[in-house]
């Protein structure tokens, strides 16, 4: 079938192909052949690098002592400079490593992204994963780069560390009154249980056609009245009506946009444009019982 | 190649009919989703266990609604039983010495502290030999000859005498200055300090608690940063300074809010941390913030909703009109633990001058894992302190009561 033919072609024009039967029923059993690339050598480069900078800022704390360094792992955290520093370049040991790693981290990001497109474009793709992709790198720029520069304070961009993302997206929520107010939050998390949503549908529905061959989608594509049919029908007797093949993968990828892009507006209008949240709530009269809590 | 024949043909009534490789990928999911909960699972148990200080917890109490009555104060001698203590009784040798001291002089000699404070009652020696052996001797876990000469109780021949005059007259100064205009409900008792408040049975009650072991509760009980042990880098980073120099570790004390003042309205804002247009940028505030909350949370044991109105934590009131009490109080205790940290320990003399300085007080120091300190005390209506306007030792600055936040109707 027509799945045979794409390996065997593909198996001329290289010799990388591995096939690991182990993998089975959780991805395609072939493994290889990976692009590396400029921009893929770039990237991998600079990420090394950004670990390298985090590992020496994480092993200065703790004297460089490796059974130290395993038990304080959860808590070491690379914090950014302090607000006096606004946005200079800061001695190493007071937020110049976090910068350093930032700056490398975020080129990795930049670098990973551009690797894909070229990738898609020179598959004969559009690149619509790269798109998709960089939703979550606005995002990251909104949170670790825009929104610092726009209040004039490398201080308000998280750390590196697993205590110090947790405490930093506690600390932001509490600085702007309570980010649950904030209604671009309010659309991100729309976003998030929609795209888990949407996945769940999705997944269930194309798992529910096993019976009908459609994990041999060439084979299922040719034949009528197979998988895809009744599972469309599935939806219209449900929900009386039902997504295309085609359009069930745009919903997913409008979801799954919407959540990092609205993400990203709500923690860029975070002060500049709104301080608080909370009170914000109580102008558009969204909060519970008006009038108590929102004159403290 | 897949061979036609096997391909399956709908089954009559859409049963499923599964050929090999399907069966493969079912099972493949099944094993992969039972190996992903198992890791979760396990990486979870594993991470708690390696940071399993906050397991020894019972757990900070979440008490929505603030009902006083509802909180009732352990008993001290219970207090000190979870602790291996017993109360303390003055010596059998010390009793004799009292009697005959008693004997030579039913009026009390040279009591200066306690007649000021308390009345003329306690004149009368029997009055104040059971004033102190109810509030002195449990409180610091000592006998009369700590601090008296048991052959003239009226010297003060040991320095432990002269320190224990000053404490307290800031024993009495306190009470009168911040627990007696603590913002309360109707209906709240007023506890007393005694020397047990902060003591706690125990002579210099600082070193009772190990600072060299720094599980999470061990720290936060000193008001360190929650979330695990700070690091030097921590420290110099935040730049909590102490007199200047980084303390050994985050203290709820520190240079900003010895520095902190009541502004015009009379507020202040120590913990001043939800932005405004003219909020400084940067988020070490409110990281600073959140570790002095974090060390109430333990100090009290309670979560934050005990103080705070969850929708919106600067609030006063819930949602529902509530008023948090617990959140008023606590702001006005600050203010005395300011007090404390500037104008009382500086002043506090030393039976040896070697000692170090006095650690910072801290909501710990009293509170001890309780919303009532287990050594306050109700007192009998003859240990109600009265203010004095010419107290022997005088607070190093003027710091004016904060505004009490009260209910608006």
């Amino acid at each position: 079938m027509a799945t045979e033919v794409y390996r065997e072609s593909f198996e001329r024009r290289t010799k990388t192909v591995r096939y690991i039967r182990f993998l089975e029923g959780l991805a395609d059993t072939q493994v290889g052949p990976i692009y590396l690339g400029m921009w893929g050598a770039l990237a991998l480069f600079s990420y090394l690098l950004c670990v390298f900078i985090t590992a020496i800022g994480f092993g200065e704390q703790v004297g460089y002592n490796p059974i130290r360094f395993l038990r304080e792992l959860p808590v070491l955290t690379l914090y950014p400079p302090p607000p006096s520093q606004g946005l200079r370049m800061a001695p190493l040991q007071e937020g110049g490593y976090w910068q350093l790693a930032t700056l490398f981290l975020s080129l990795t990001l930049v670098f990973w992204t551009i690797r894909i497109w070229t990738r898609a474009v020179a598959n004969g793709l559009r690149p619509m994963v790269p798109i998709a992709f960089s939703a979550a790198l606005f995002l990251y720029a909104a949170i670790y780069i825009i929104h610092p520069i726009w209040v004039n304070s490398w201080n308000e961009a998280p750390p590196h560390g697993l205590r110090g993302i947790l405490l930093w997206t506690n600390h932001f929520s509490v600085k702007y009154g309570n980010f649950y107010y904030n209604p671009f939050h309010m659309l991100s998390i729309y976003g998030l249980l929609g795209s888990t949503l949407i996945l769940a549908m999705h997944g269930g529905t194309i798992l529910a056609t096993l019976a009908y061959g459609a994990h041999r989608e060439i084979d299922e594509i040719e034949k009528s009245d197979e998988g895809t049919h009744r599972s469309q029908l599935l939806w219209r007797w449900v929900m009386g009506f039902n997504a295309t093949a085609y359009s069930i993968h745009q919903w997913a990828l409008g979801f799954a946009t919407l959540t990092a892009v609205a993400g990203a507006l709500g923690v860029l209008f975070s002060g500049p444009v709104e301080p608080n949240w909370y009170l914000w709530a109580c102008r558009a009269g969204i909060t519970p019982a008006v009038q108590a809590a929102c004159a403290p | 190649m897949v061979e036609k024949e096997n391909f399956p043909a709908p089954p009559p009534g859409a049963v499923a009919v599964y050929d090999e490789r399907q069966r493969s990928i079912l099972i493949g999911e099944l094993v992969g989703l039972v190996a992903f909960t198992i890791l979760a699972l396990g990486g979870v148990i594993a991470i708690s266990m390696a940071l399993a200080d906050w397991r020894e917890f019972e757990g900070f109490r979440a008490e929505s609604t603030y009902n006083y009555a509802g909180i009732q104060q352990v008993d001290f001698v219970e207090y000190l039983r979870r602790r291996d203590q017993t109360l303390a009784q003055p010596s059998a040798e010390a009793l004799q010495a009292y009697n005959v001291w008693q004997q030579q002089n039913p009026r009390t000699v040279n009591v200066q502290v306690l007649t000021k404070y308390l009345g003329e009652a306690y004149n009368s020696t029997a009055k104040v030999f059971a004033y102190m052996s109810k509030y002195f001797t449990p409180g610091v876990g000592q006998s009369c000859e700590y601090c008296h000469n048991l052959q003239n109780f009226a010297a003060y021949d040991k320095p432990q005498k002269t320190v224990a005059k000053a404490m307290l007259i800031m024993q009495f100064e306190l009470q009168n200055k911040w627990i007696n205009s603590i913002p309360r409900p109707e209906g709240q008792p007023l506890y007393q300090l005694q020397c047990a408040t902060c003591h706690n049975g125990q002579a210099q009650f600082w070193n009772s608690v190990d600072k060299n072991n720094p599980t999470l509760e061990n720290l936060a009980k000193f008001g360190i940063a929650g979330g695990g042990n700070p690091t030097q880098y921590d420290m110099k980073h935040y730049g909590i300074t102490l007199n200047g120099k980084p303390p050994a570790s985050y203290e709820i004390v520190d240079d900003k809010l010895l520095a902190a003042r009541p502004d015009a309205n009379g507020e202040v804002n120590y913990f001043q941390v939800t932005a405004d247009k003219t909020t400084p940028p940067g988020l070490n505030d409110t990281y600073r913030n959140q570790a002095a909350m974090y060390h109430m949370n333990v100090a009290l044991n309670v979560g934050c909703d005990f103080c705070h109105y969850g929708g919106y934590f600067k609030s006063y009131v819930t949602a529902e009109g509530t008023f948090k009490w617990p959140k008023s109080q606590s702001r006005h205790m600050v203010g005395m633990l300011q007090d404390i940290a500037i104008n009382w320990f500086p002043q506090m003399p030393k039976t040896d001058p070697n000692r170090g300085d006095y650690a910072q007080p801290n909501c710990w120091m009293c509170h001890r894992g309780h919303v009532v300190p287990p050594g306050a005390y109700l007192p009998a209506a003859d240990e109600i302190s009265r203010q004095v306007s010419d107290p022997e030792i005088r607070p190093l600055v003027d710091l004016p009561l904060p505004k009490p936040k009260l209910p608006k109707n």
